[in-house]
């Protein structure tokens, strides 16, 4: 299981890494944390003739304030998102999200920018992306655009990057509101990819009534899908009186679950139905407490 | 036995094992340690499809690739083939044909098809993504329920699927079925999971051109069994074919025997001259070492009103793959004959069938026959279901006691007088609590939660003392300084016995455990090596007595040197001295540079030196058994299965090193846990493995598995040392347990669960479709 | 064959130079240049974690590397954690105490994760030694001497002030 020969490229800047992406095409390919593409290229289940390592571009790295949300920098290792306090108080999900990806040793090495770009469906980054609309931002060798996550995920593995793009950073705004965030999933080990999963965001207004709910889900469909039939069941609700687990089955309407060795079609939609109801639970007892506190 | 031999001073204490220090700096020398100067590396490739003609194999432009030094086809070493057989398998009896390549046609996905050997393993990699080939696919043949029946056959030469068919009818069953109170019938299926070694195969082979000598490294479990079969392939004698046994990083029966590949390698060092390494990848592994517990039976079982267990009638099918390695053996024939366990159990009636597919072939795993466990265990919850009765009672009422001993199993089994199943059961529910459990599980219920507990109590024949299994030896030598160097026929892989023997040659001959080396593979006298839970007794017998032979002779010589009675003469921890007047003594390595150096002085008509060989001959078995009762949560809104607690009462007679013990358990139980809830090999219906990878093939963690509790029962065995093998015992207990626990939680929705992985998706669908109905 | 690439790195505290075309992975500039053969090869695909080692101090899988990338780095294998031939680390002592491995093939990986686990979380709880020591896996032990060791290397190391 060794990996087949590539030409090896490691470029300081940005401005370079999109040269070499320009400049070679369908035959580049970017290298992150290395957590999921080494495996494909030790297995030989995909090859590049040039590797463009993006370990050495200082300006992709880190997490910054931006406009009371944060961006942050593609190559940022999912460890770092882990304890950074700005991603804690500012955009709780993402932290609740990362320790549930892989292990610690992986988390050193993956990145969040990596996870985004590879697009797992069943991965926990690309569903708190969708629930929270974060905005990627992304380069080539033609200047800088940007991609809200609605319109980022486009099939299974597939984004809105192009094999000459880069994805720079992600940015995502702060909830200036009383909220709860809650995320959990169902693996079959611990660190596996999750079989089904959610991400669910709270937002209340002074009187306690939900004016808004970001509902993402993981493992049910060709991509990370927003189960928008809860969504919009939950708001105008006083938290006290949304039924979880009720409102929880709804998500089963927004499902485009795929069955493989792990989960059959039935069962992700039931298990995800339950977990989106469990999630939404906790966060609306997120809320309840803040509120209770606050 | 000596009987002036020392008090046990270490058997029986967990000494801290003599491997550790290396193996925990990562000073270990495994096989892909080996670097030898010109070593050259193999890569095998592999078919992707399950069955199938080779219309076209053109290895031109992998042979011109750079650093590539030659490239095989099954044409070129197929001639070597006649020579294949493992030494467990009769001559006479029929067997696929041994390709080490396949020749013509491929058989299963990952049936090796070409061999590159190039500078390093990137290379040979490279060149395989060369060779060219084309392939007129097959039908094959991937259910093995229906294989027997099919027209395609996985091996056109032996003009059928089925490879085996022993039917043993008992007339006296008919009786008691018809005066039965209750028939209870169930198919109990197994699923395809395989050994999972941490270290995958590997070998390193360097012939030695008119020595005539080759010198190989391998991952083994029995080093004897390369040497006897490597020189039979090369058609070199046994003096010639050196095999150095190193670290081994597990097995769990996939390293007893040779692979296709480990004979290739063989044959391709001596052929190009140079050594060869060939070290199989983790997806190799997965798809084509060997995979096991593909198997059902169904069970049809005759119950007295009071719950006695009247009669059994048994039907076992198991899938032996295209290739099964180490020959097509019958475990299933041994699984029906085990069946009636640790229970009064009446007459039985069996059938067991083995058939082809085109499926990686089955090998030996831990247990090999566990099947007889799993379905009788399974089915007596199912029993206790069907007439309402508590599975604990139930065994209890069938349970053999004391009294019933030596008991005459009506399959032909003799069970001796040091057999335990009734302590074991009873120690084990003491340990769990079991009214206690019953109770909250009760409660739990009313409050939505569903617990279950499961059991499983087995008896397991270890060391088996027939046919090359049958013995072990033990070459024991003082060297002069006094340290001891003993030579034997095992296979440690984990097993600690470098640490277990030298415990029993330090307690026999009176040295400390840290003084006594064990070495294995060269140099060491014929045994099949480890596995089948037989080190302990059949090679710690040998161990014994080679240390009480050179004991004898030390305490002679010392009596001598020091004129006092051999008779007064005390020894322990390397030091002779004379009972109750400690201040005289001598030193072991006293009578050693003596016994080598200055053998003038040693009594009249004593030979020179301090050596002793001894051959231990096992009896037929040494019967184990254990219980295993373990508690789950079952989450019915995803399905999973949370393991609570997890008891084994055991009794391996003599522990040798407690420490030991309890971590062969733990690994054996953890791999039953991995196989009920986590792994599954899977097929799809044209024989494609979707388990290639550790993604997909799930070996538990350690946040899957709770603590083990471990309680023992010390019956002596009638062996030398009083023990009784332990190696496999766990993952015989562990499934049917765990299937138990499940199904006992899954009881207040009215499932039926017959069939393993109870992975969430199972769980769930078990509950849907029971609400179903 | 493709280009070689000189390669430079402290490997427990030694200065290790070496060629290496850009797909040699870093577990096999470490197992084949470097002599550092307790890098041990479960899986090549990162899940295994027997290859486990640090990277500037940080717990990561070395068959998921390239040995180029980790050029000018500074990494400790398995080797480097004792201080000294006679002395083990910890980790090393609480493995053999409470046996935590068996073959020991999974160890080197194990000790090293075990190691960098205790470094960020002194004084874990049984679950979350569980999880924090569920990216290895050891399919001889069942994890019983592993939990055990791990709990007592946190006690030592608390102890001895080295965490
Ligand atoms: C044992 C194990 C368990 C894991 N468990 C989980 C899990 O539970 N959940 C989970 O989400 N992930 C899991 N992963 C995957 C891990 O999180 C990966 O790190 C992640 O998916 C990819 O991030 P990376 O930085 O490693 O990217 P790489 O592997 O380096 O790259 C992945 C892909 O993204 C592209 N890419 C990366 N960065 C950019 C960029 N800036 N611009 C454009 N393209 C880019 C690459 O070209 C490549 O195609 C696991 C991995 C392993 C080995
Ligand atoms: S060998 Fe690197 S994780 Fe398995
Ligand atoms: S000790 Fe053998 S794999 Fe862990």
């Amino acid at each position: 299981m060794k990996p087949a020969p590539f030409e090896y490229h490691a470029p300081e800047t940005v401005a370079d890494v999109v040269g070499l992406l320009a400049e070679h095409g369908d035959d580049a390919k970017p290298l992150a944390g290395g957590q999921s593409l080494v495996p494909l290229l030790a297995m030989r289940l995909t090859r590049f003739e040039h590797i463009v390592d993006l370990n050495r571009v200082d300006e992709l790295f880190g997490v910054s304030l931006d406009n009371g949300g944060i961006s942050i920098g593609a190559m940022t290792r999912q460890a770092a998102v882990e304890t950074d306090t700005a991603v804690a108080d500012r955009v709780p999900l993402l932290h609740l999200a990362t320790p549930h990806i892989g292990h610690f040793q992986i988390r050193n090495r993956g990145t969040i920018g990596g996870s985004i770009a590879h697009a797992d469906p069943a991965s926990e980054y690309p569903a708190v992306m969708l629930a929270l609309d974060g905005v990627a931002e992304i380069a080539s060798a033609s200047g800088f655009r940007e991609a809200p996550a609605a319109e980022f995920f486009e099939s299974t593995f597939m984004t809105a990057v192009a094999p000459d793009e880069l994805l720079v950073a992600l940015r995502f705004s702060a909830w200036d509101q009383p909220a709860g965030f809650a995320f959990d999933e169902i693996a079959r080990r611990s660190g596996d990819f999750a079989l089904a999963g959610a991400a669910v965001g709270i937002g209340t207004d002074a009187a306690g009534r939900i004016n808004r709910a970001a509902v993402g889900m993981l493992g049910v469909g060709p991509t990370p899908l927003r189960a928008s039939s809860v969504e919009a069941a939950l708001m105008g609700l006083a938290t006290s009186d949304a039924d979880p687990a009720e409102i929880g089955r709804l998500a089963a309407e927004d499902m485009d679950p795929i069955g493989d060795v792990h989960a059959s079609v039935e069962y992700r939609r039931r298990a995800g139905s339950t977990l989106v109801g469990r999630v939404l639970a906790n966060a609306l007892a997120q809320v309840n407490t803040e509120a209770g506190n606050g | 036995m000596s009987q002036t031999a020392a008090a046990a001073r270490y058997v029986g204490q967990s000494v801290k094992r003599l491997e550790d220090p290396r193996l925990v700096t990562g000073h270990g020398r495994y096989v892909d340690d080996i670097v030898l100067p010109g070593m050259l590396h193999a890569a095998f490739g592999r078919s992707d499809l399950a069955r199938a003609t080779i219309t076209r194999l053109d290895t031109s432009a992998a042979e011109a690739l750079d650093g590539v030094h030659a490239v095989y086809t099954g044409a070129d070493l197929n001639s070597y083939n006649d020579s294949l057989r493992a030494s467990l398998h009769p001559p006479e009896s029929p067997a696929p044909p041994a390709n080490m390549l396949a020749d013509g046609d491929v058989r299963f996905v990952g049936d090796p098809y070409v061999m590159v050997v190039a500078q390093s393993r990137y290379i040979a990699e490279d060149a395989l993504d060369l060779v060219e080939v084309e392939f007129e696919p097959l039908d094959p043949v991937v259910d093995y329920e229906t294989a027997a029946e099919s027209d395609h056959h996985v091996h056109p030469e032996l003009g059928g699927n089925l490879a085996h068919d022993l039917p043993v009818p008992n007339p006296a069953t008919d009786e008691a079925f018809a005066n039965a109170a209750y028939t209870i019938t169930e198919t109990w299926h197994q699923h395809r999971q395989t050994n999972v070694p941490m270290e995958t195969r590997g070998i390193v082979a360097s012939w030695q051109p008119h020595a005539g000598v080759m010198e190989v490294w391998a991952s083994t479990q029995s080093p004897h069994e390369l040497q006897l079969v490597g020189a039979r392939v090369l058609g070199i004698g046994e003096h010639k074919m050196v095999v150095h046994f190193g670290d081994v990083g597990g097995g769990f029966g996939q390293k007893m025997f040779l692979g296709r590949e480990d004979m290739a390698v063989l044959v391709v060092a001596k052929l190009l001259g140079s050594p060869v390494k060939w070290i199989e990848d983790r997806r190799e592994n997965l798809l084509a070492s060997n995979h096991a517990r593909i198997e059902q039976m169904t069970v049809k079982m005759a119950v007295g009103e009071d719950g006695s267990f009247l009669a059994a009638d048994l039907d076992q099918l198991e899938d032996d793959g295209a290739y099964p390695l180490g020959g097509p053996a019958t475990p299933g024939a041994m699984a029906t004959m085990l069946y009636p366990g640790p229970y009064r159990m009446g007459p039985v009636s069996w059938r067991a069938r083995t058939v082809y597919t085109n499926t990686c072939g089955r090998g030996a795993y831990r247990g090999p026959w566990q099947m007889e466990s799993v379905a009788r265990e399974q089915m007596i919850d199912r029993v206790a279901r069907e007439i309402g009765m508590d599975p604990l009672e139930l065994r209890r009422r069938n349970v053999l006691t004391p009294d019933d001993l030596p008991y005459q199993v009506s399959t032909g089994l003799l069970y001796e007088t040091t057999i335990s199943p009734k302590q074991t059961l009873e120690q084990a529910a003491e340990m769990i609590g079991y009214d206690e459990f019953r109770a909250e599980q009760a409660q739990a219920r009313e409050e939505g939660r569903y617990l279950g507990l499961g059991m499983a109590l087995y008896i397991e024949p270890t060391s088996m003392g027939m046919g090359p299994l049958g013995t072990e030896s033990a070459m024991l030598r003082v060297e002069v300084d006094g340290h001891v160097n003993v030579f034997m026929g095992t296979g440690s892989h984990g097993q600690s016995l470098e640490t277990t023997m030298a415990q029993l040659v330090a307690d026999e001959l009176g040295v400390r455990p840290e003084d006594v080396t064990l070495h294995q593979g060269h140099g060491s006298g014929y045994g099949f090596g480890t596995g089948g839970s037989r080190s302990a007794v059949i090679a710690g017998s040998a161990a014994r007595a080679a240390a009480s032979g050179v004991r004898e002779k030390v305490v002679a010589i010392a009596a001598h040197l020091m004129e006092a009675s051999a008779d007064d003469l005390e020894v322990g921890d390397g030091v002779i001295s004379v009972k109750g007047t400690p201040a005289a003594s001598m030193t072991m390595a006293q009578v050693a540079a003596t016994a080598y150096q200055n053998s003038d002085a040693l009594p009249p008509g004593t030979e020179a030196g301090l050596e002793h060989t001894a051959r231990y001959k096992a009896p037929p078995t040494t019967h184990s058994n254990a219980c295993h009762i373990c508690t789950c949560e079952l989450d019915p809104g995803t399905g999973k299965i949370t393991l609570l607690r997890y008891v084994v009462s055991e009794d391996c007679g003599v522990l040798i090193n407690p420490m030991v013990v309890d971590g062969q358990i733990a690994g054996g139980v953890v791999q039953g846990i991995g196989g009920v809830l986590y792994e599954h090999a899977v097929y799809d219906a044209s024989g494609n493995p979707l388990a290639s990878t550790f993604l997909d093939y799930l070996v538990p963690t350690a946040a899957e598995v709770p603590e083990l509790e471990c309680g023992h029962v010390v019956v002596p065995s009638d062996t030398p040392g009083g023990h009784k093998g332990t190696g496999e015992g766990g993952a015989i207990g562990a499934p049917p347990a765990v299937f138990n626990a499940v199904a006992d939680a899954l009881a207040p929705f009215g499932a039926y669960p017959n069939r393993q992985p109870l992975d969430p998706n199972a769980v769930l669908s078990l509950i849907a479709s029971a609400s179903d109905e | 064959m493709a280009d070689q690439i000189p390669l430079s790195m402290t490997v427990n505290g030694q200065t290790r130079r070496g060629l290496g075309e850009a797909r040699l992975t870093l577990a096999d500039f470490l197992r084949e240049q470097a002599h550092c053969t307790g890098v041990h090869l479960g899986c090549e695909h990162g899940v295994c974690g027997s290859c486990t080692v640090l990277m500037d101090g940080e717990a990561v899988r070395s068959c998921l590397l390239f040995a180029v990338q980790a050029d000018g780095a500074g990494i400790t294998t398995v080797e480097g954690l004792a201080p000294d031939d006679e002395t083990l680390h910890p980790v090393q002592e609480a493995f053999r105490d409470c046996h935590g491995l068996q073959c020991g093939f999974c160890t080197p990986g194990f000790v090293v994760s075990v190691a960098a686990f205790l470094e960020a979380n002194p004084d874990p709880s049984d679950e979350e030694i569980r999880h924090g020591i569920s990216g290895n896996l050891c399919r001889c032990t069942g994890y019983q001497g592993i939990v055990a060791a791990t709990r007592q290397a946190a006690a030592v190391m608390k102890g001895s002030g080295q965490s």
